[in-house]
């Protein structure tokens, strides 16, 4: 047999079928997009289905709303989990337990998560009810779908935490100690080890825990329907609500998919090339 | 005044005392070695020096000042780790080039001392190499380079060439005393080789459980250890336990005469390569192994066995009785053992 041929067969079995599924649902989402495959009508191969979307204000705020949600909640994530990931680096009396509960909103699922949030912030929930109760306000405040999305960002970045933390822990967790004391001993202090040693042996983890966060955040549907803004969509709730029970548009709701996956890429390679960029400000500024 | 000084500096983990009230003083431009085995405080001392480990009490102080309250980065110190600890995204210029650069030397003085560095550790050919594309050796040089880069009134070595093998350890350690007698900085080198400390040292500091249990040059270590554990662990010693009467010791082998006063309970030390051919003194070979320069045999008598290192063209065969004989100026009484 051909060594190509064996190659090919040996990686069919997990790489074929991660391929295969992935391409089957990007041909998909495109092929619906363009108008082919509506489960509400006749299909109609053309770009009537983008100009419509094109031309809605809706759309637009969609996006622009997801690329804020995204890039805020990831970068926020990351850069608290340095802190914590710098800090618990070593073991100490106690670090498991802190490790474990950074960990732990992995653990909750979102609608959960964003349930729990309500419930604390709220019209009537426990921060307006105790602080209306101690005098501190007169009257309850609304925090509930606050405009700027902080409750989203918020519940983003308390849910996304644990993937940052996991990454970079392990990244940090593999600098040797005597490197580090290396940097001090020859005059580094904390910052300069920071930025000089540990930023630029950790980008290719940060670069992912963005990344990921990123795409995660990009596409989120519970934080936003339960916590966002009323009056803002974020591309999934568009996505919804336009193949929802009365727009029944499911190729309208196929270009905000694909447009939601080209989001993805394009902030995927914007963070790959912002590490890229901070570790040469970094080189340069040795 | 000692460039450095070490004034009862005791370092207690949990329960565990590393180090209990150690003191040292280290004059300008020596070269001193901190010997000792696995776990007698020998690196834990270094890391209190350059200020990784704080003491739990006593003093460090650096050309006269106490240096508790500074951080290692503004001490007068550079480290050479056991592992290198080279940084692994930069080149081995820019590894050079890192400690002048943190302490804002000049662009041109510190391209100075990185070319310079390069030259005399011949390092040219791998300037803009990364340091795994190094071998060991290429990476201690690098790490000494780069130590020696800031210029610092001491340089600490923390076991540099325990991960090279053995005849590149012997040229590195040639090229590091060669080079701190060149450049004149303090160094204070840990290791757990006693061939390495006697080879380089201007003084050693033999520790034990977290003691000095003698420092002096190596020729005094060797030649007049006070203590057991001191005689034993530098190179090998035959020692007999008895009683000193009318200037001798009686042994199993035949009695040993020695320049001391009478006592009821001593020890006395002497080397394998004291021993001589022929004298009053005898036992039976039970194990012998042919050198080359000399002939390494373990005689017994009586339970007991002590080794004997002759020049190598004798042919003494297992189960043959040797005669032999050690010369006064040998013996040497050992002082109380600690443990005793």
């Amino acid at each position: 047999m051909p060594k190509a041929l064996r190659i090919v067969l040996l990686l069919a079995p997990g790489l074929g079928l991660v391929v295969g599924l992935m391409a089957l649902v990007v041909y998909r989402a495109a092929a619906q997009s363009l108008g082919l495959y509506n489960f509400a009508g006749t299909d109609t191969l053309g770009l009537t289905h983008w100009q419509d979307l094109l031309s809605n204000h809706n759309y637009w705020g969609a996006i622009r709303w997801s690329a804020y949600v995204a890039t805020t909640s990831s970068l926020i994530a990351v850069a608290l989990a340095y802190p914590l990931a710098l800090w618990l680096r070593r073991p100490f009396r106690g670090s498991t337990f802190l490790s474990a509960m950074i960990k732990a909103p992995y653990l909750v699922p979102g609608l959960v998560a964003a349930f729990l949030l309500i419930n604390v912030i709220s019209f009537h929930g426990f921060v307006n009810e105790f602080l209306v109760w101690t005098g501190i306000w007169q009257k309850p405040v609304r925090m509930q779908n606050d405009k700027f999305g902080y409750a989203v960002i918020g519940l983003q970045v308390w849910k996304q935490l644990p993937l940052a933390f996991l990454l970079l822990t392990g990244a940090i967790q593999s600098i040797p100690d005597p490197v580090l004391h290396a940097a001090q001993d020859l005059g580094a202090g904390m910052l300069a080890r920071f930025r000089k040693i540990i930023l630029p042996l950790t980008a290719k983890a940060m670069q992912a825990a963005l990344i990921l966060i990123f795409i995660g955040a990009a596409g989120d549907f519970s934080f936003q329907s339960i916590a966002g803004p009323t009056r803002q969509d974020s591309m999934a709730t568009l996505m919804t609500q336009l193949q929802g029970a009365n727009h029944n548009d499911w190729n309208g709701a196929a270009v905000v998919g694909v447009s939601l996956m080209a989001l993805s890429l394009v902030g995927a390679v914007a963070f790959a090339g912002l590490v890229q960029l901070v570790a040469k400000l970094a080189e340069k500024a040795r | 005044m000692p460039r450095l000084q070490v004034k009862d500096v005791a370092v207690r983990f949990g329960a565990f005392d590393a180090l209990k009230g150690v003191s040292m003083a280290v004059d300008e431009g020596s070269f001193v070695t901190l010997l000792g085995p696995s776990g007698c405080g020998k690196t834990t001392l270094l890391n209190v020096i350059a200020g990784f480990l704080p003491p739990t009490a006593g003093q460090v102080l650096i050309g006269g000042h106490d240096v508790g309250n500074v951080r290692p980065e503004a001490r007068d110190t550079a480290m050479c780790f056991q592992s290198y600890a080279l940084f692994p995204h930069l080149s081995v210029a820019d590894n050079i080039a890192f400690g002048p650069r943190q302490k804002h030397h000049p662009k041109d003085e510190t391209a100075r001392r990185v070319a310079g560095l390069i030259e005399q550790l011949g390092l040219a050919a791998h300037r803009d190499k990364l340091p795994n594309a190094l071998s060991g050796g290429q990476q201690q040089r690098v790490a000494l380079a780069r130590a020696l880069a800031v210029q610092p009134g001491i340089v600490l070595f923390d076991e540099p060439l325990s991960n090279l093998d053995a005849k590149l350890r012997d040229q590195v350690r040639t090229e590091i005393r060669e080079l701190q007698r060149k450049l004149g900085f303090t160094a204070v080198y840990v290791t757990h080789d006693q061939a390495e400390a006697l080879a380089l040292s201007d003084e050693v500091f033999l520790l034990n459980r977290g003691v000095v249990e003698q420092s002096g040059t190596p020729r005094d270590i060797y030649f007049l250890p006070r203590t057991r554990f001191v005689a034993d662990f530098i190179g090998a010693a035959n020692l007999h336990t008895g009683q000193i009467e009318s200037g001798a010791m009686k042994t199993p082998f035949g009695v040993f005469r020695v320049d001391s006063a009478d006592k009821a309970r001593a020890t006395l030390c002497w080397r394998p390569e004291a021993a001589t051919l022929g004298g009053d003194l005898s036992g039976r070979v039970t194990a012998s192994a042919f050198q080359g320069a000399y002939l390494d045999l373990f005689v017994t008598a009586e339970n007991e066995t002590i080794r004997l290192q002759v020049p190598g063209h004798h042919h003494i065969e297992v189960g043959e009785t040797v005669r032999f004989g050690i010369p006064i100026g040998s013996i040497v009484q050992l002082a109380e053992d600690r443990d005793a």
